[in-house]
């Protein structure tokens, strides 16, 4: 359909938009026009996705002042490809003039776009990335060339290659929409290398579809972003943890394996030197004059090879020479050899040490003598003498590479950081685990270059309450800022706060109250007697591994395991992905075949942030407790008091929001379209307060009705049975009875007509 | 029991409220909230709803209580039925299947002995079955009728499949007790199996009533729909509790209903959309000849052994086939004997009329005129259709002959007699 946004005409895929996509495209067109960033939030299932793309994508039609450059971010590569599925609809439905000149594209890894037979089947993603080097990498191509035999080369990049230097890449590529498997069906068809190809036309693509850390990690940024214009829109999907993935991005932790790992690296590299020494000593030479020169003019480095980057953000680098103590490879390794020796030393401490940067690289000076510009330049000067020395297999050499970006992190950034050496873990103190962690407190550090450079960048997800603390975290004015509500033709969802047991008495997972075997069998009634009312699956969320260990054992040693398994089938989520997995495709087995299943997974793990349960895969959900986290942690603590400092964000306010939005995001799974319906269980007597709840979103809370604030058990199971059977009827999709939830291209003008008269 | 109980703060509060708490700037959103449509009765309304035995006493000028009628009301709610299922039915002519095999399976496991219908599932079930039973063989005097119940993860046939509604009745009320789990895919396995021996023309129908939320079943279930489907056997399953995906599953497979029932009324208005015959699907659309019997009465001193209970009796007290001159004791039934089909002329004439349903009748808004004479008595029962205080009462006309017809006389005809009386007088006359 077509219709007329404000003076705007909107080319949207389908025949009938949701009001709340429409009003999203009203604030988004808002957002365009002031060119400011936005911070959306609607819930999943309502289309975020159609809205977003075909408004942008109208709006620079209308606008050819404004060329249509879209930067997509999502978390998964499933998201990726739904997200590509629905542009394809969208080009579809454009004019055919319009349609026919734009080219969108999803980019990923090697791993999920090498077409090379060998390559591509290697498991890991890091082996795959070693396997593409060994056959591309420049000095292997120089040497095919004089030796031919005895060096395998890939075809596929080969083709790539002469197409690029011919510069006639785009006629691999005509307009449209690639998905990833269209990606690689292009390279098999054509021979040529899917990865570089799509990497070579993300500068010409009009929309580019990619993971966050193509944006944010400035390891990655570098490479495959840098070339975005400043028009660019970005958006963020799914961005409910966007700062967790910004500190990510710059935190690095050091174990005792990684510096073992290390100092292997290092002897392997002075072998190598060595022998270069012997055969190739020029290379060294010519290596040691381009260092005087500068890192910044690196311009005679194949800038296809450049596949490691400064873990530091661009702007932080400093453009001049590197210092001359480490310009001569020997030297450099000897430098590196004393920081892995300082890092092992300081390891084998017996306290918990909390430092600051400064004066940490303050003890490094003092007793490695390597001072901070030294440190700084870690990262560059290891890359070049990698490149120099024909270093092929990276994954190898991932250990040295963990401890020069840690050099270059604490030697860069004085603010926002802390160092945190820890001998053991706080919940196994037996086990001797020593780690340093870097850990950076301040997510506003990564994303500020992407603010700074992009004109418009949109936040959106389905969770982003309380909306008014994200600017503050990241650090940003958003023009506009808001959150929509699902209009629905039925209360489809149906949340609940349960705090008292059958024999009334509360639970919690409060610290003191946790063990309290009461609470512990009261949790395991509720979902005894849900397990009989509810049908096919059910998601039980708890607020740890440790926990949900205890209280399975607990269970089973009461008998009530086994009741439950009369009615269904019990999974667990471990922490191994392999397990996981498979857990889930049994659990969705006895969900199909009508058996019934539970499964029971952690808040904060896999399962709760990336796989779905929707329809009959979850009709409700429990969350066990309020996922707090861990609040003993050092690295917590130390964000807190960062937080604090810089932020006034006050410490209780950011656990609560951090508990409840991942409370949120456990119990979003279930309901992922309009016609589907779900219940959910807040079965802890702390979400029954008004600090806590009011900070669930929106389109929870306008469910959340006050006669649920406060259930017990056996009044929970009623509402239970009372709401499957109110949902198991007919579904009315245009809605009836006046709640139109659906929007013809008649409503649109109707309402258009109606603002003008008012 | 839900209740007030345990003092819960704020359980009472009414639902408007609810709207209020929210984000303030949502205004129109707090208007929809209050439009009241899609309030919810509370518990302590809810069992007086269906109920309110004070409102439907009034007092008459004489101060004498006496019971307003009701009858407007019902008859909406009756309309409502017969417009959604003429809707369904709106392509003119549409093939039903006349001659049905149905199996009715009841589920008794344990989840049937749960009290959120009273006194329990099981009870409910029974006895609405039982009203369907006689309301399926009232309508459908071709069919059969059998009963499987499904205890302890098994399936048992209770009964054959047969043309009486008295011995299936008495089957199932002997059987009433209920343990174990439930298997849906035995009891699918154990009626394909029978289904399966009936002839091309019969439609193979299965009705499951199933108060469990889940299955335990040996094998693949899914393998099971299949072959239900390639058998073009039609399950419908009405649930008692909550929507069950693989029961939903096999219902959009095999072309079947699948639906869940709020209460007790609504169970049982579930369970008799089921007794009119469903549309044929269109591979059953081949014409076939059945070869049918007409069995006479026998005579007063005919004395012979029944075929069906294998006792002596006189031939007054029954039917000789005939065929093989057996004696049976109802029809319609299947001789055992020879196997003909053995029904009586009115069995067929009474299944006629599904193919051609009465036209559902416009309802004429109640309108405080004298002047048009013509609609001011029922064509059919001849009542005024006036108030006494010259008010007209709702009433109904035939869209095809523009007779005016009361609201009694509406579900007499669309139910029991099935010919407009408008209409076939005025054929009387043109003919």
């Amino acid at each position: 359909m077509r219709f007329d946004l404000d003076g705007l005409p909107v080319h949207f895929p389908y025949a009938a938009i949701y009001p709340e996509q429409h009003a999203y495209m009203g604030e988004l067109k808002r957002a365009l026009d002031a060119r400011g960033h936005a911070l959306l939030e609607m819930p999943t299932g309502t289309g975020k996705t159609a809205a977003l793309i075909s408004l942008i994508t109208s709006y620079s039609l209308a606008n050819p002042a404004r060329p249509l450059r879209l930067i997509y971010c999502t978390r998964t590569v499933h998201e990726m490809e739904k997200t590509l599925a629905e542009l394809r609809l969208l080009f579809a439905h454009l004019p055919p003039p319009a349609a026919r000149s734009l080219l969108a594209l999803g980019l990923s890894s090697r791993k999920n776009l090498c077409v090379h037979p060998q390559a591509s089947a290697a498991a890991a993603r890091d082996s795959v990335d070693t396997a593409c080097r060994r056959l591309t990498a420049s000095w292997v191509r120089e040497k095919a060339a004089s030796d031919p035999e005895s060096t395998p080369l890939c075809e596929f990049y080969e083709t790539f290659d002469r197409a690029a230097a011919a510069g006639d890449l785009a006629s691999f590529m005509p307009p449209g929409v690639y998905t990833l498997a269209d990606l690689r069906a292009l390279g098999r068809e054509r021979r040529v290398c899917p990865y570089f190809l799509a990497r070579q036309m993300v500068k010409y693509a009009n929309i580019v579809v990619y993971s966050y850390q193509y944006l944010l990690d400035p390891k990655v940024a570098s490479i495959v972003s840098r070339e975005m214009q400043k028009e660019c829109v970005v958006v963020f999907d799914e961005a409910h943890n966007i700062d967790n993935v910004c500190i990510e991005a710059l935190s690095v932790s050091i174990r005792k394996q990684t510096l073992e790992g290390a100092e292997r690296n290092l002897r392997r590299i002075s072998q190598e030197i060595d022998r270069f020494k012997a055969t190739d000593a020029n290379r060294l030479r010519a290596e040691y004059n381009r260092l005087v020169d500068g890192l910044a003019q690196r311009g005679n480095l194949p800038i296809s090879d450049a596949w490691l980057a400064n873990p530091a953000l661009p702007d932080d680098i400093l453009k001049e020479a590197v210092p001359g103590n480490i310009r001569r490879a020997e030297h450099f390794l000897a430098v590196l050899r004393r920081l892995v020796r300082f890092l092992d030393g300081r390891l084998d401490t017996e306290n918990v040490e909390n430092e600051m940067p400064v004066s940490f690289v303050a003890s490094i000076h003092s007793q490695a003598g390597i001072d901070q510009k030294m440190l700084r330049f870690c990262y560059d000067r290891l890359h070049s003498l990698m490149m120099t020395l024909e270093i092929t297999d990276t994954d190898e050499f991932m250990h040295i590479q963990t401890i020069c970006d840690f050099a270059t992190l604490i030697g860069t950034y004085t603010r926002g950081f802390s160092i945190i050496i820890e001998p053991y873990d706080e919940r196994m103190p037996d086990i001797r685990d020593p780690v340093i962690q870097l850990s950076c407190h301040d997510a506003s550090l990564a994303i500020r270059p992407v603010f700074d450079r992009f004109e418009t960048v949109v936040i959106t997800s389905g969770t982003l309450s309380p909306i008014d603390l994200y600017p503050r975290l990241l650090n940003f004015n958003p023009v506009i800022s808001r959150s929509f509500t699902m209009s629905l033709t039925r209360d489809c969802i149906c949340p609940m706060v349960l705090t008292r047991g059958s024999d009334q008495l509360p639970v919690s997972t409060k610290f003191d109250m946790r063990s309290d075997p009461g609470v512990v069998r009261n949790y395991g009634r509720l979902l005894l007697e849900m397990a009989s009312a509810v049908p096919d699956g059910i998601v039980c969320f708890f607020v740890s591994y440790s926990y949900m260990d205890g209280i399975v054992n607990s269970w089973h040693e009461m008998g009530i395991l086994q009741d439950i398994m009369q009615h269904k089938l019990v999974f667990i989520e471990t922490p191994d992905v392999v397990e996981t997995t498979l857990a889930l495709d049994n659990y969705r087995k006895a969900c199909d075949c009508g058996r019934g299943a539970i499964f029971f997974s952690v808040a904060r793990g896999k399962v709760a942030e990336g796989i779905d349960f929707d329809r009959h895969y979850g009709r409700l959900v429990i969350m066990f407790g309020v996922p707090f986290q861990y609040t003993l942690s050092r690295i917590l603590l130390a964000r807190l008091e960062y937080l604090r400092e810089t932020f006034q964000i006050k410490e209780g306010d950011f656990l609560t929001f951090d508990a409840l939005r991942q409370a949120a995001q456990c119990v979003g799974r279930v309901i992922r379209s309009k016609a589907d319906y779900g219940m959910m269980i807040f079965a802890d007597k702390r979400y029954s307060r008004h600090d806590k709840r009011s900070k669930l979103p929106g389109w929870i809370l306008s469910h959340l009705h006050d006669a649920h604030l406060n259930l017990s058990t056996d009044m929970a199971l009623h509402i239970a049975r009372e709401f499957l059977r109110r949902m198991a009827q007919p579904y009315d999709k245009t809605g009836s009875g006046g709640k139109k939830t659906l929007l013809t291209e008649e409503d649109l003008q109707n309402m258009a007509q109606d603002g003008m008269e008012m | 029991m839900y209740g007030v109980g345990g003092g819960g703060g704020g359980f009472n509060a009414p639902s408007t409220t609810a709207g209020r708490r929210r984000n303030p700037g949502d205004e129109e959103e707090d208007e929809e909230e209050e439009g009241g449509e899609g309030r919810v009765l509370e518990a302590w309304e809810r069992a007086y709803a269906d109920e309110r035995s004070w409102e439907l006493l009034q007092e008459d000028e004489s101060g004498l209580l006496r019971p307003i009628d009701t009858k407007t009301l019902v008859h909406a709610q009756y309309r409502r039925r017969l417009l959604l299922r003429s809707a369904a039915a709106a392509a003119a002519r549409i093939q039903k299947g006349l001659i049905r095999y149905l199996y009715i399976v009841i589920d008794l496991s344990r989840a049937a002995s749960e009290m959120d219908y009273r006194p329990s599932r099981m009870a409910v079930v029974a006895k609405h079955a039982e009203a369907f039973i006689r309301e399926f063989f009232d309508q459908n005097p071709l069919s059969h009728v059998g009963l499987v119940t499904i205890k302890d993860g098994i399936a048992h046939r209770l009964t054959e499949i047969g043309g009486s509604p008295e011995s299936q009745i008495k089957a199932l009320m002997g059987k009433l007790e209920c343990s174990g789990d439930s298997s849906l895919q035995n009891a699918l396995e154990l009626v394909h199996g029978y289904l399966d021996q009936v002839p091309s023309y019969g439609h193979k129908e299965v009705l499951v009533l199933y108060s469990a939320l889940n299955t335990f079943d040996p094998g693949d279930i899914m393998e099971t729909i299949t072959k239900c489907k390639k058998s073009k056997i039609r399950c419908s399953v009405i649930g008692l509790a909550a929507e069950i995906f693989i029961c939903k599953h096999l219902c959009e497979e095999t072309g079947g209903s699948y639906t869940v029932a709020l209460d007790e009324s609504h169970f049982k208005e579930l369970l008799l959309e089921h007794a009119p015959p469903p549309p044929a699907i269109a591979e059953y659309a081949a014409a076939n000849l059945i070869k049918m019997g007409f069995p006479q009465r026998g005579t007063e001193d005919l004395i012979s052994i029944c075929s069906c209970h294998k006792k002596i009796k006189s031939g007054a007290e029954g039917y000789i086939c005939p065929r093989c001159k057996v004696n049976v004791c109802e029809l319609p039934t299947e001789c055992r004997t020879c196997g003909l089909t053995l029904v009586s002329s009115p069995h067929l004439a009474r299944s006629y009329h599904h193919l051609f349903p009465v036209a559902p009748f416009d309802e004429v808004t109640p309108v405080p005129n004298r002047i048009q004479r013509g609609g001011q008595i029922c064509f059919s029962c001849q009542q005024s259709l006036f108030n006494p205080d010259g008010q007209s009462n709702l009433h109904v006309r035939c869209p095809k002959c523009n007779q005016h017809f009361c609201l009694d006389c509406d579900i007499y005809i669309h139910e029991s007699l099935h010919n407009c009386p408008g209409c076939e007088s005025q054929r009387s006359i043109t003919s």
